[in-house]
């Protein structure tokens, strides 16, 4: 069991991240990447989470384009000088310079998807200049009928040809810092984590595991199953649970949580 | 109160100004020495080696020495703590503040950099069992100033205090409502 060797010898503990998919400016989630439900304002749900004890916030500019970039960099500025908990943003990311702007403008992290696989340089770029730490690559996977692991792009609209297992291989040997792992026939569905995918093998970095929460219990198998790290979206933002029920079921099932003392 | 945020160019300061400014101070960003503040903060991120050599570039080394020395306060974070010290293996050339004695280590754990967050241990009742954000590759083991540490395959030291000096190996300004009480204590 991998979640034996990630919890060992560590003082760190496992963290819920409050993921918010903007577009237009708003925060909306969707089933399955498709239609769209408008569910608030993106710093106002950031700062409810942040509230609630989420431990890291996650902004996806689902819909970005060059165009709304400006939008995008002056929401991560705000959000910047408002939270005092750590923020990844991605979304529109093409090139090292665009990179450069949502770091000047305070995002703590980026992530990259589709990016990412069409210039797989721009990992070893970034890397470099802002360090591993600050990248996580997102990879959307999904099991294919023939029971096969797919890579998507593009909002989980393209299949890639390159194999799930070479991919994480090289973003790895790349240089990215954390791995945000969405099994795409899991997510919006509300059945849980993808575990085996978790589970089957001991990963050399952080994995934040993302899509198919339903209840708390997911949450605690995807800690079991090895996650670093669990991403949700819908479970938070249609109400369901708040971030503190989610930590405190957790904590009544032994894991550690960070915690107001 | 007025607090000066020392800027070597080596990465956003935009969340340490809102922290402080939030902690009820005016809060100037200054690129070269100056004298007229209450508190001096040291904020760094990137290599040692580089850090350090901002430092001598700005002529900010000697400027530091010497508020430290009329004890005044200070406060460093991340690898602005680590400058205190004396020197790291990171960049073994580089020379530290050396105001806290020891040389910088790698941490030992496989995954590195640490990322995330973990529960001080601490006697001291403002740090004790609260959990704080981590990003970094090296830090102090230990030291005679430690007043909170932290296990990462191996036991560092997440802060130190002597008088009103303070070093942070996390970063209180993304440590949550904590961190900003804490940085709001450290900073009166």
């Amino acid at each position: 069991m991998s979640q034996l060797n990630t919890w060992l010898n560590t003082s760190l503990v496992p963290r819920i991240i409050a993921c918010l998919d903007v577009a237009n400016g708003r925060v909306v989630k969707g089933t399955n990447y498709k239609q769209l439900l408008d569910m608030g304002e993106p710093i106002e749900l950031a700062l409810k989470y942040e509230q609630q004890g989420a431990d890291e916030i996650v902004f996806l500019d689902i819909k970005a384009s060059v165009d709304k970039q400006q939008s995008a960099l002056e929401m991560v500025r705000k959000v910047a000088m408002n939270l005092s908990i750590p923020f990844t943003v991605g979304g529109g990311i093409k090139q090292l310079s665009d990179v450069d702007k949502f770091f000047n403008a305070g995002a703590d992290k980026v992530t990259l998807n589709t990016a990412a696989v069409e210039t797989p340089d721009l990992i070893d770029q970034i890397a470099k200049k802002y360090g591993s730490q600050s990248l996580i690559i997102a990879i959307d996977v999904n099991r294919e009928k023939s029971g096969k692991l797919a890579i998507y792009t593009h909002g989980g609209s393209i299949s890639v040809k390159k194999s799930y297992q070479q991919w994480l291989d090289e973003v790895v040997d790349r240089g990215a810092g954390e791995i945000l792992m969405t099994a795409m026939h899991k997510d919006g569905t509300g059945t849980g984590f993808d575990l085996e995918l978790l589970a089957q093998e001991d990963f050399s970095l952080p994995i934040i595991a993302s899509g198919g929460a339903n209840e708390p219990k997911d949450f605690l198998d995807a800690i079991n199953a090895g996650a670093d790290a669990v991403l949700a979206a819908g479970i938070f933002h249609r109400g369901e649970y708040s971030v503190t029920e989610i930590k405190q079921y957790l904590i009544n099932n032994n894991i550690d949580m960070r915690m107001k003392k | 109160m007025r607090a000066g945020i020392i800027n070597l160019n080596t990465g956003n300061l935009l969340s340490i100004v809102s922290a402080v400014k939030k902690a009820g101070f005016e809060t100037v960003v200054i690129d070269k020495p100056q004298a007229d503040f209450d508190v001096l903060l040291l904020p760094g991120q990137g290599r040692f080696g580089f850090v350090a050599a901002q430092l001598d570039k700005y002529n900010w080394r000697e400027f530091i020495l010497n508020w430290i020395a009329q004890d005044k306060r200070f406060i460093g974070i991340c690898v602005g703590m680590q400058l205190m010290f004396e020197s790291s293996v990171e960049d073994t050339d580089a020379k530290g503040l050396g105001v806290f004695s020891g040389q910088i280590q790698k941490l030992k754990h496989a995954k590195t950099p640490m990322v995330g967050w973990a529960k001080l241990n601490s006697e001291n009742e403002l740090f004790k069992d609260d959990y704080v954000y981590f990003v970094n590759s090296y830090a102090i083991a230990s030291s005679k100033y430690c007043i909170a540490s932290v296990n990462y395959a191996g036991d560092f030291c997440a802060a130190v205090q002597k008088g009103k000096l303070y070093g942070f190996q996390f970063h209180p300004e993304k440590s949550g409502l904590y961190g900003r009480e804490l940085l709001k204590q450290c900073l009166n």
